[in-house]
């Protein structure tokens, strides 16, 4: 069993293969290569930082740091899901973090409220985002492009080029928290992931985004009303980068309006790498969390040996390509064995 | 330029008079009429050539190429995420060019729109041949290229930019005609800089219109599969097209370090956005087979009125973007509801 989630019209497109043995779908499978390649990483880097990479400290900021990138590579998913973008996910994440932040300091709202608060607001929007898209019929690459821009003013506008901190104790204690030696950020995150992944695969909104996704013919032939998938898809894109925003606010400490700027193309990079179709249809929860922790494999690589931090994007960058293209190969061979 | 439909209808019928408002680009016209009154209105230094004018023309003139870089591929259906990476590229190759062997500018330029086109072939290469999504491809390429950047020019330079600039250039940077006279008559404050845009705007505009193969990139875009049937080298004119738009990227990019004074790493990160904001706002549409190039520099020009406008007015650089993108939106839903009617009366808009 893994964690593609696919539509069932995608499903039926692709054609039976003479069924090889259950080991070696397993072994076919892109989260079998990302597992082997997150594994292989890890203990490279173990080894060459002798052993440096288990010490307690290394190991909890490298998933502490590491739920972020995971939720918002889950947050672009969900509307890759349905075949479209949303370029506004970064800057959504700061803006609701800034107003989070503005709540408890300016407004004295109890960080619990606020929490809920940054989270709506992040529904709110992506539920706008999906609505222009229905009603205007223009392409949501558009749609969110011009969404990103009114959103980065509206981020600087809560404060300025100031910076927000000291604004919840209990907050910034949580996300320094571990439980059983896992930050407790990255518990969060994990149980988020888990969540969209039982959304895609049980549930029935779910299994109609996908179908949406799939094939918007077939699922409008089935019943299935595609408005109302990428209604969905929107708002929960912008959900989870409400929920991205509370993670921000619990493991930084401090928020300004430069908050999501370095998130919208590793947005893109993790769905991308974990095997998720830009063509919509097919999800991988798996897959995308699996490529966030290679990324970020990297980045702690560039801090353990101290290379010039523009390393990573370049490995990032060749990474992202490399897999996309032995997709491409793997395709083409199966396709000329059967 | 009314946008190119590749489409042909069933029976030729002479092709019916648009009325004036279901033609888009009198609508953007009339907006950007509108928006130069609006702002002498509230501020007559709107009108100061030295303070407005020519700064604004020069970035006319930047921008406008680099929307043409993305509107070489929206004819295709595809994206290049990469221009500004691609800008950087060519601007170091240039700064290299002429830090390195000193060349003079006409080379410097010529090397940049190599390294460019060279890029945009490359990604049009990998497109054309795995059949990947472009959008995934310019993305891993531009991720790729920001570090390269960064890298070249830490072991290249003291820092991130060159020192120095090709004799001539500083030159298109801060003349305009005005200061060349032939006894007693002067040129218009036109920076230099604007007669080499102009030069990318008619080429591309006669390509997609006349040639041979900009006809055929555009019938790639509107229905690849039909195209290939009816004996178009797809493949090729993906490479071409492609490499058009690193070509202009890299003019782009040379035209902004003309404008910045210096070739440095920061050249092309902020031509995303605006890359996609003119051809769209021109009336290009996304999915390909049809480009409107006069759209796209009047896209162009109504973002850098708006953006030179409210910065009279003093608003914050931030605020500017939360209009930018509201103004987009709404011309947008403009552009749609004109669609509506159009199609509710039968014309073909």
């Amino acid at each position: 069993m893994t964690s593609t989630v696919e539509s069932t019209a995608t499903r039926a497109a692709t054609p039976a293969a003479p069924a090889p043995s259950r080991l070696r779908r397993t072994v076919r499978t892109s989260e079998f290569t990302l597992v082997a390649l997150a594994v292989i990483g890890f203990v490279a880097l173990t080894l060459t930082t002798d052993g440096n990479m288990l010490s307690a400290g290394t190991l909890a900021a490298f998933f502490r740091f590491l739920a972020v990138p995971m939720i918002i590579g889950l947050a672009q998913m969900v509307v890759l899901a349905i075949g479209q973008m949303n370029l506004s996910v970064g800057v959504l994440t700061g803006f609701c973090a800034m107003v989070a932040a503005w709540a408890m300091l300016e407004a004295g709202l109890p960080a619990p409220l606020a929490v809920l608060g940054a989270m709506l607001l992040g529904a709110a929007v992506g539920l706008g985002n999906g609505l222009l898209v229905v009603f205007t019929r223009i392409n949501a690459f558009i749609v969110t492009l011009a969404t990103m821009t009114i959103i980065d003013g509206l981020r600087y506008g809560v404060n300025g080029p100031g910076t927000y901190q000291d604004y919840s104790a209990g907050l910034e204690e949580l996300g320094q928290a571990s439980l059983l030696g896992l930050p407790v950020v990255f518990l969060i995150a994990c149980a988020v992931a888990a969540t969209v992944w039982f959304f895609f695969a049980r549930t029935v909104p779910g299994r109609h985004l996908l179908a949406s996704g799939g094939s918007p013919f077939a699922a409008r032939l089935s019943g299935v009303s595609n408005d109302r998938s990428i209604v969905l898809a929107h708002a929960l894109s912008g959900l989870l980068a409400g929920v991205a925003a509370v993670l921000t606010l619990a493991q930084s400490g401090s928020v300004n309006a430069t908050i999501g700027d370095d998130l919208l193309l590793p947005s893109f990079a993790a769905p991308i790498i974990g095997g998720v179709a830009l063509a919509g249809g097919v999800v991988s929860v798996l897959g995308t969390s699996l490529a966030a922790f290679i990324v970020r494999l990297v980045d702690v690589a560039q801090a353990q040996f101290a290379i010039n931090r523009r390393w990573v994007d370049l490995i990032v960058g060749a990474v992202v390509l490399g897999v996309v293209l032995s997709g491409a190969i793997r395709t083409k061979l199966s396709r000329r064995s059967s | 330029m009314k946008p190119e439909d590749t489409t042909t209808p069933e029976q030729p019928r002479p092709p019916a008079r648009l009325p004036l408002w279901a033609n888009p680009r009198i609508g953007l016209v009339v907006l950007l009429i509108a928006l130069i009154a609006l702002f002498t209105t509230l501020r007559p230094a709107f009108l100061n050539t030295q303070l407005t004018l020519v700064p604004m023309q020069a970035d006319i003139s930047v921008y406008a190429v680099v929307g043409l870089s993305q509107l070489a591929v929206l004819s295709l259906g595809h994206m290049n995420m990469a221009v500004g990476r691609m800008a950087a590229m060519s601007a170091f190759a240039s700064g290299l060019l002429h830090d390195r062997l000193d060349a003079p500018l006409i080379v410097a330029l010529a090397g940049g729109l190599a390294m460019g086109a060279l890029l945009g072939a490359l990604a049009g290469l990998i497109i054309a041949r795995t059949g990947v999504n472009s959008f995934v491809v310019t993305l891993a390429l531009d991720f790729a290229l920001i570090g390269l950047v960064s890298l070249l020019y830490a072991s290249f330079t003291d820092g991130v930019a060159f020192n120095g600039l090709p004799a001539g250039m500083s030159a298109l940077r801060t003349d305009t005609f005005a200061d060349y006279c032939a006894g007693d008559l002067c040129g218009p404050p036109i920076p230099l800089l604007a007669p080499i845009a102009l030069v990318a705007v008619l080429v591309v505009g006669l390509l997609f219109r006349w040639s041979r193969t900009g006809r055929e990139v555009l019938m790639a875009g509107s229905n690849a599969k039909a195209a290939e049937l009816s004996g178009i080298p797809v493949r090729a004119r993906v490479i071409q097209a492609h490499a058009l738009s690193g070509l202009l990227a890299g003019l782009a990019g040379f035209l902004l370090s003309a404008n910045n004074g210096a070739f440095s790493a920061g050249v092309g990160d902020g031509f995303l956005l605006p890359s996609f904001l003119a051809p769209v706002l021109g009336g290009t549409l996304l999915v390909g087979g049809a480009v409107s190039v006069l759209g796209t520099v009047l896209g162009t020009a109504i973002t850098q009125v708006i953006y030179k406008g409210l910065n009279l007015l003093q608003f914050q650089v931030d605020e500017l973007k939360l209009y930018i993108g509201l103004v987009l939106l709404a011309a947008l839903s403009l552009d749609r509801l004109r669609h509506v009617l159009a199609e509710r009366r039968g014309v073909p808009a």
